[in-house]
């Protein structure tokens, strides 16, 4: 590394990032001020005066990102990763090796063209704001690589087998073009093209938009027909959309097995490798929300252990792809094949009938109360719609009854839920913590409780829903033995 | 602390309560700050519905009101108190809290992180304190409410001795 920093009472170096980043941060800096530089070059222009003002705001970016490149400096000495980063607020994040949990490495395009990543070490801690968050943005890659090795070796939680083969293994998974055609299934393409629409619109309110006469507006073909063309309109477009950005987000993904290490890479554009301690994988969660599923397909992501529901995204383990592939790769995830096979046993007649009461009498109220205010604003026959959200409320009642399900299967426990967004999680036993039984008024009646299991990493917990007491409790003792046990009555 | 061979093995297992109650005094701070509690939204509710004149104040509405602080203060409390329950024990924490939604947690004694101790100042009124036992997971606290301060400081002493005489970072 350039101009390292030898300190006297200590042996090993602070040190700098690659000088590299001189070229990167300026560029980054820009498209961060993209806006006032817009403004600054605007009223230069207006002004008449020109240049000066418009260097300043060039050479301030610049500036910025030299500063940025000449304060931050880490080293690793003495068990630790250490980074120290800030010209007037100097801060110092320091995180012992053994905390490790994961490394990702993101590359955008720039750092790709120069040969750089950023190495973010993720610790499990809930890091409460970007300062938090311990990135070496950049190093060179073949550097920021062996540097992930050294510090997932590190972790004392990863033991390798020395005599492990250490020559890079077939990937357990590749992405296979043909799951595009999940894209348009999922959530993320609508709620893209509707910020697009949305944007758009801003676009076109602010620049005085397009009048439209409703008088004299005339297309030629009759009301519905431009309706039914507006929807193709709109479903092709979020079809285009969700499969671009399937493409640029999963490009090339691969799901590797290193020693002691799950490698996880993907991107079209920034290229982004994650590695997560294998002893910290807890578990995989299958989701299948209702179209995915109803393609037969759905989405794989790993429960790791000091990983929060906010790094989600480190976890994805299978983007969506048929069922097959996900339970394949749950099956060598978790070392065993059972579990993700494992049928489930069913919470009985009053679980199901809770769902059923749960769904269709809410949907039923509120279908009432819509009626009732539509009569009394006069609306009529229009009263009728609001008799039509119970029935709309049944499929999902019935669909919610049927996913309901649990077992115990090779040291997993294993619950199942939800009917629009119905996922299956599968949690080590050994990564239990503790069990909550919670049960209202209403389901201690019907002797149903539901039953939480406690976990370090993904959403905290895996609850199963409404089971009767009884299965609740021999589940929590069969997985805690001496803690249930002398509780039982 | 009941032995495995003194459990009748039924095919339809059950868990018990936890032993302990926790502080008769609690029932009574519960109950002075429902009351105040249920008074004040009653009244910020009539002062509301009094300025914007958006409905008229019958005499059923103000019965509705008095009768669901009434039942705040006469009877949750009460049933809170008959519903939290604790227990520990060699190996593990069990508590039991809730009145309406009941909640039952079992943690290990390896598991546990930190064990708090807190004392409200209305708590400090009637010389009460809150224990609570945390998990590496953000699931799992055990919260013991309304247990008799000097009780509370045992406890605790009680609980650090036993989690840290277990190996491991408990996650």
């Amino acid at each position: 590394m350039s101009e390292p920093a030898p300190q006297i009472d200590d042996l090993t170096e602070w040190q700098r990032l690659d000088p590299r980043m001189l070229l990167v941060h300026p560029v980054k800096e820009i498209t961060r001020f993209l806006v006032p530089l817009v403004a600054v070059f605007v009223a230069g222009q207006a002004s008449g005066g020109g240049a000066p003002w418009e260097l300043l705001g060039v050479l301030f970016p610049v500036a910025l990102g030299l500063m940025r490149y000449l304060t931050t400096s880490f080293r690793i000495a003495g068990g630790r990763v250490e980074l120290r980063r800030g010209l007037l607020d100097r801060h110092v994040l320091s995180t012992p090796l053994d905390r490790v949990r994961t490394v990702d490495l993101t590359a955008s395009p720039i750092h790709r063209l120069l040969g750089l990543t950023t190495l973010r070490i993720g610790t499990g801690t809930i890091a409460t704001g970007e300062d938090d968050e311990l990135d070496l943005d950049g190093l060179p890659t073949e550097r920021a690589r062996a540097l992930r090795a050294d510090l997932l070796h590190a972790a004392p939680a990863t033991e390798v087998d020395p005599d492990a083969d250490l020559t890079p293994q077939p990937p357990v998974l590749t992405l296979d073009l043909a799951w595009l055609r999940y894209a348009p299934l999922t959530s993320s393409g609508a709620v893209v093209t509707a910020g697009l629409l949305g944007a758009a619109g801003q676009v076109f309110g602010a620049t005085g938009g397009i009048e439209v006469d409703s008088r004299t507006w005339d297309l030629g073909m009759p009301g519905w027909t431009v309706v039914a063309l507006g929807v193709v309109a709109i479903v092709v477009l979020v079809s285009a959309v969700s499969v671009l950005g399937y493409l640029v987000t999963n490009w090339e993904f691969s799901l590797t097995r290193g020693p002691g290490a799950w490698h996880l890479r993907r991107g079209l554009f920034t290229t982004r490798e994650t590695s997560l301690d294998e002893s910290r994988v807890a578990g995989v969660t299958v989701a299948e929300p209702l179209g995915l599923r109803l393609a037969g397909g759905g989405r794989l992501s790993a429960i790791v252990t000091g990983l929060g529901a906010g790094q989600a995204g480190s976890s994805v383990l299978v983007p969506p792809a048929p069922r097959e592939v996900l339970v394949r790769v749950a099956g060598v995830v978790l070392g065993t094949d059972s579990p993700a096979h494992a049928p489930l046993t069913g919470h009985g007649p009053a679980a199901r009938r809770r769902r059923w009461t749960r769904a269709v009498g809410t949907a039923g109220v509120l279908g009432a109360a819509l009626a009732v205010a539509v009569l009394l604003a006069g609306g009529g026959w229009w009263a009728v719609l609001g008799l039509g959200l119970p029935l709309l409320a049944v499929p999902v009642a019935a669909d919610r009854a049927r996913s309901l399900g649990h077992a115990l299967s090779d040291g997993y426990v294993v619950a199942r839920s939800g009917s629009l967004a119905r996922r299956r999680d599968h949690l080590d036993v050994d990564d239990v913590i503790g069990w909550n039984l919670r049960a209202t008024w209403f389901q201690r009646r019907v002797g149903l409780t539901s039953l939480v299991a406690t976990t370090a990493g993904g959403r905290q917990s895996v609850t199963i829903l409404d089971v009767p007491e009884p299965q609740a409790v021999a589940l929590a003792d069969a997985t805690l033995p001496h803690v249930v046990r002398q509780f039982l009555a | 602390m009941a032995r495995f061979e003194d459990v009748d093995p039924t095919p339809t297992p059950t868990l018990r309560e936890p032993g302990q109650r926790v502080s008769p005094r609690a029932r009574l701070m519960w109950q002075i700050s429902n009351l105040v509690e249920g008074v004040v939204s009653v009244a910020i509710l009539g002062a509301a519905a009094a300025v914007w004149d958006a409905v008229d104040l019958t005499w059923w509405m103000a019965t509705i009101g008095l009768l669901a602080v009434a039942v705040y203060v006469g009877v949750v409390p009460q049933w809170r108190y008959l519903v939290h329950r604790w227990e520990v024990t060699e190996t593990a924490v069990y508590t039991q809290t809730g009145w309406w939604a009941r909640e039952r947690r079992i943690a290990p004694m390896s598991r546990i992180q930190t064990v708090d101790y807190a004392e409200s100042p209305v708590a400090r009124l009637f010389g009460l304190a809150t224990v609570t036992v945390t998990t590496a997971s953000a699931a799992g606290a055990l919260q013991i409410a309304g247990l008799d301060r000097l009780r509370a400081r045992e406890l605790v002493d009680e609980l650090t001795l036993r989690a840290d005489a277990v190996e491991g970072d408990a996650t």
